[in-house]
């Protein structure tokens, strides 16, 4: 289980997380849901140890993240993390360099799901390509915990389509998930639970599956009466 | 250790083509000034003889003979050190902020490697010393071969024959990438891993806490200086020379082991816990 426990985060004076608490579980789909601007991507940061917080507490599975954390969960970000001259298959090549958890046979399947060519280089991929190698990157790696920062953002319908296709496969079967989205309708039968950000803080979190089924709300109808009344 | 190698391999291979090109630079300009600089003095000596009809004695006492020192004191020669020099700084600075800054950002992965960020720092302090021994590795090579065309070219009366060390001693400037002795080779590059250390720790509070850690970075880079010229000041201004040469050079040698070591803790600790994507 991944605990974020309270954590505040600065950036010069302002605020961007104000005491931030929620969890995610292996097996299940955690949306982080917000405007722009409110901390998403720095919740998804803070937990990789990528950005320094100012209080509170990270967890996995009970420990601090520390190197060896990297072999038990994956991020997605937003930007493209490999060198632009790299084809895909060096990029491949080098996931297998410094991952033991690296999945080859999983790398290629992906590929074929994604309809990539591994001789392609990076800086040749649109945008929708872009986040397809990001992907693949990511989920190649048998990792319990996968983090996802807006795969939606910015990619065409199609890509869109078989991006959310990965959700119903067997490739984060198992994983505990935390993705932020704004393309929450993409999704939003497959989100588990729901953690809603406004202003640096977790406004409501929720499960999904119980508010469809108890209240008749969708993920959208909620996000309606939390944001607009 | 493994994860180290990988590391400096793959940032050898991402450096390789700057490499080759200041490489080849080299080679070309200073086998070119060789040329060029043994064509001009036999011009002038044809010209003196057969136009002024100077005698070739004449002409020798006038002119002199031309040695190998004569063509390492030129642009030709010098002119691609300086490149290379210039090449492995602008690196120094490159190193980081071209996995910080533009569409691929490709910090994101080498933060997210499952082995201790304090291995980035020291793959990449690594790949520029292997690019500097390289480099001079590649220029003690070329010497032989340089002296050797300027055999070809130039006749013997006219040429002061000069071995590659006697031309290296003759240029105090060379002495720096080239030491004498292995002393000399360990405080010379042992100052330049311990400048390129400072200064990695010093990008990385830019890195750290933006433009708050660039002063941090200048305070902290004029401290490490402070500190290693300490012993020096204490020994001139207080000390009135107490301590015996020798004792000042361990002294300094102790300074500078410090420095080092505490720029390693500071820029693994900022890597670890302040950096920022």
């Amino acid at each position: 289980m991944i605990e974020v426990k309270e954590v505040e985060k600065k950036f010069g004076r302002k605020k961007i997380l104000r005491g931030v608490s929620f969890t995610a579980k292996k097996g299940e789909i955690t949306c982080l849901i917000g405007i722009n601007g409110v901390g998403k991507t720095t919740i998804l940061n803070a937990i990789m140890a990528l950005t320094p917080v100012q209080k509170g507490e990270i967890l996995l599975d009970g420990e601090p993240i520390k190197e060896k954390t990297f072999e038990k969960i994956s991020f997605i970000p937003d930007a493209l993390t490999m060198l632009p001259n790299m084809t895909i298959e060096k990029a491949m090549e080098f996931m297998n360099d410094f991952y033991t958890c690296w999945n080859m046979e999983r790398a290629r399947e992906l590929l074929g799901f994604f309809r990539l060519h591994k001789d392609d280089r990076i800086a040749s991929l649109s945008k929708g390509n872009t986040a397809k190698v990001n992907l693949l990157l990511g989920l190649a790696l048998d990792v319990d915990y996968i983090l996802m920062d807006e795969p939606f953002s910015g990619i065409d319908m199609f890509s869109r389509e078989e991006i959310a296709n990965v959700f119903t496969s067997h490739l984060i079967e198992n994983r505990g998930v935390i993705i932020t989205t704004h393309e929450v309708s993409d999704i939003e039968h497959l989100i588990d639970k729901v953690v809603l950000l406004d202003d640096g803080v977790v406004t409501k979190e929720f499960d999904a599956e119980k508010a469809r089924e108890d209240d008749g709300m969708s993920v959208i109808d909620v996000m309606r009466e939390v944001y607009q009344g | 250790m493994k994860n180290y190698l990988k590391l400096v391999n793959f940032e050898f291979n991402r450096v390789v083509k700057l490499f080759t090109i200041l490489l080849g630079i080299t080679l070309v300009v200073q086998m070119a000034g060789v040329i060029v600089q043994s064509r001009e003095y036999l011009g002038r000596a044809n010209e003196k003889m057969n136009e002024d009809l100077m005698s070739k004695a004449q002409f020798l006492t006038d002119y002199g003979q031309i040695s190998f020192a004569h063509i390492v004191r030129s642009v030709w020669f010098l002119g691609p050190i300086a490149l290379c020099a210039a090449g492995v700084a602008f690196y120094i600075f490159l190193v980081w902020y071209r996995d910080w800054v533009g569409k691929n950002t490709f910090i994101y992965r080498l933060l997210m490697l499952p082995t201790t960020r304090l291995n980035i720092f020291f793959a990449k302090i690594s790949n520029i010393l292997i690019m500097t021994l390289g480099l001079v590795a590649f220029q003690l090579i070329l010497l032989p071969f340089e002296a050797l065309v300027l055999k070809w070219m130039v006749p013997d009366d006219f040429r002061n024959d000069m071995g590659v060390k006697e031309t290296i001693t003759s240029i105090p400037e060379l002495t720096i990438i080239i030491p004498n002795s292995f002393v000399e080779f360990v405080l010379y590059y042992g100052a330049g891993l311990l400048a390129v250390a400072i200064l990695f720790t010093a990008i990385l509070m830019e890195r750290s806490f933006k433009w708050k850690g660039i002063i941090a970075g200048v305070l902290y880079s004029a401290m490490a200086i402070l500190v290693l010229i300490s012993p020096v000041l204490l020994q001139e201004l207080v000390l009135n020379g107490f301590f015996y040469p020798m004792e000042l050079f361990v002294i300094e040698i102790v300074m500078g082991i410090i420095v080092l070591a505490v720029s390693i803790w500071m820029s693994g600790f900022l890597l670890k816990k302040k950096v920022t994507v």
